[in-house]
């Protein structure tokens, strides 16, 4: 019995030594990024590994929203991302609503097809568009760089979302259809506002895939004005990086704030979505 | 819906049928999916060039971009990127997962803010991820991982001009970055392993490292290998977090096919090497995901 008990106490102490390694590993660069950000161009250059500056200062951040764009690059993203995440769940609710309820011939190989897509590389996708574009006339443009981020969306909305539908009990929408509704109305009235927690996960972590989404944007996008944050800051850090950590230091923080708070507070979703879309299929 | 009427019996369209719900969806599909696979298969049996618009079906292209030993340096460095960082990933997300999966069941404090922590290196563009870990290694002697090592009495070491280092170094970084995938899918595995399988193993005198080879690895195997395949698609892919880390160099030390398929296309403007290259990219994932069909079909046997 003694023995159990020591073994436990083991094992605590080397949870909390992967908590504390761990917390090092990940934790630790964003704490270097974040004290940069709020150093004076002298104390970047001092040798030692002290995280708050003597003289703190905003200077950074002042530059970069302002001289640097960074607010326009900001707005890009997040005009980007919400059409993106919007589009894909509007294109994937219905196709994942049938998937889970309907039984037709091939519903299994289509949806591994579906499966197949989301694993093709953006880049495969954006050689031929790009030359496609560029003939309509479609480059520098956020309607057709939208339409590609939904296209990239779609395949993983649509396989969580059919997770999230599989849960709910077909009873409740065929009760609904007993009633008098047609099966759309069943579906718009019943079975969607049932998985709204997944529709929330889906939107979130779409929207956030789509905040960090560079490939598609910076083949079709050249126009300064109307780049979102991911690659504004790559030109910006291809400028500055040489003479001025502190300010690049100051944009990363900008660019990875929005993910990492929206994340922050909507955990549980994005954790719950993961786990769905991957496991359960 | 009724000049489709014409050609397409009524019950094909009916609310009951997946047409008209799965419409939109194949509309996407096939406008940015099927079209553009098309045609990178016909550009790559072509001379196309980016600029000029004129082309010739030719296997040339084909050719060339397999005989040139650019090629297999590349496909090696993908290589060694791609397994290492698989590897460490899984055993950093195993080893994170299974603490805090202890943490929970022992009701220990700390663990939503670890998992926090841990995912947001997850959630951030992979662009800012590459600068976070060029100001990290940054070569002169106020860089984070120049100073961390000072005591040790190495010297500047140049993170990312030397090229094995280099490779090294986008390996660490995205390993910062892939960890908290792995974490959350074996946390996830780890939670639906019963909890009487481990108290029989208790019952019968197994020791906790005993019940981890036992009960834990067996239990995780399927999940285990999903998560091998899923990580091995989104490094292949990688490719954002190297341009502001490396660039590809120093020379092509870090070139990685993703990244080689960018320079053919944009910077050499060879449209048909390239193609050629992204048939290459779609053909691997093509083979992950028959690999990955057949363990989720499995799993479902089971």
């Amino acid at each position: 019995m003694r023995s159990r008990k020591t073994q436990r106490r083991i094992g605590d102490v080397l949870t909390y030594l992967v908590f504390a390694v761990a917390l090092v590993f990940f934790g630790g660069p964003l704490l270097w990024v974040l004290s940069l950000s709020i150093r004076t161009p002298q104390e970047v250059y001092i040798t030692s590994l002290r995280l708050i500056p003597e003289s703190p200062t905003l200077e950074n951040y002042v530059e970069v929203l302002i001289s640097a764009q960074f607010s326009v690059f900001l707005l890009n993203s997040l005009k980007l991302s919400v059409a993106g995440s919007v589009g894909a769940v509007l294109v994937a609710a219905p196709a994942a609503y049938a998937f889970s309820r309907l039984d037709f011939r091939g519903n299994n190989t289509l949806l591994i097809g579906v499966l197949a897509l989301q694993m093709i590389s953006p880049l495969v996708v954006i050689i031929p568009l790009y030359r496609y574009f560029a003939r309509l006339n479609l480059l520098d443009s956020h309607f057709s760089t939208a339409m590609v981020y939904i296209a990239i969306l779609v395949p993983l909305a649509t396989w969580m979302l059919k997770g999230f539908f599989d849960g709910i009990p077909p009873a409740l929408d065929e009760a609904a259809m007993v009633d008098g509704c047609t099966r759309f109305g069943a579906f718009l009235r019943v079975t969607l506002p049932l998985i709204l927690p997944g529709l929330t996960s889906v939107f979130v972590l779409t929207a956030i895939l789509a905040w960090g989404e560079f490939i598609v944007p910076y083949i079709l996008l050249s126009q300064p004005s109307l780049l979102p944050i991911s690659i504004g800051i790559l030109n910006f850090q291809g400028n500055y990086a040489e003479t001025s950590t502190q300010v690049v230091a100051a944009g990363g923080v900008l660019a990875m704030l929005p993910a990492i708070a929206t994340f922050v507070i909507l955990q549980r979703f994005i954790v719950r979505a993961l786990t769905s879309g991957a496991i359960k299929g | 819906m009724t000049t489709k009427k014409a050609f397409a019996p009524r019950e094909l369209i009916s609310e009951n049928r997946p047409t008209l719900w799965m419409a939109p969806l194949l509309a996407v599909v096939t406008l940015f999916y099927l079209y553009p696979a098309f045609e990178v298969l016909r550009f790559s049996i072509t001379n196309a060039s980016l600029q000029a618009p004129d082309y010739e079906y030719t296997l040339n292209t084909f050719v060339s971009v397999l005989s040139d030993s650019v090629l297999y340096k590349v496909l090696r460095i993908t290589a060694i990127f791609v397994v290492a960082s698989v590897v460490l990933q899984l055993l950093l997300g195993l080893m994170i997962a299974v603490a805090v999966n202890r943490a929970r069941a022992r009701r220990l404090p700390g663990m939503v803010f670890m998992r926090s922590v841990i995912l947001s290196a997850w959630v951030m563009p992979g662009v800012v991820i590459g600068i976070v870990w060029a100001i990290i290694f940054n070569e002169a002697s106020y860089g984070l991982a120049n100073l961390l090592l000072a005591p040790v009495g190495l010297g500047d070491v140049a993170w990312l001009s030397d090229p094995n280092l280099a490779l090294m170094s986008i390996v660490i970084a995205n390993v910062w970055r892939g960890t908290a995938f792995s974490m959350i899918l074996q946390y996830a595995g780890l939670q639906s392993i019963p909890d009487e399988l481990y108290e029989a193993a208790e019952v019968d005198g197994a020791s906790a490292l005993q019940s981890f080879w036992h009960i834990t690895i067996p239990q995780l195997r399927p999940i285990l290998m999903i998560n091998i395949i899923l990580i091995t698609i989104s490094t292949l892919n990688t490719f954002d977090m190297i341009l502001p880390l490396t660039g590809g160099g120093p020379g092509q030390a870090t070139e990685v096919l993703a990244l080689h398929t960018y320079n053919v296309i944009f910077r050499e403007y060879s449209l048909a090497g390239g193609a050629v290259l992204a048939v290459i990219m779609l053909a691997i994932s093509l083979t992950l995901t028959l690999a990955y069909r057949r363990l989720l079909r499995s799993e479902e046997a089971l």
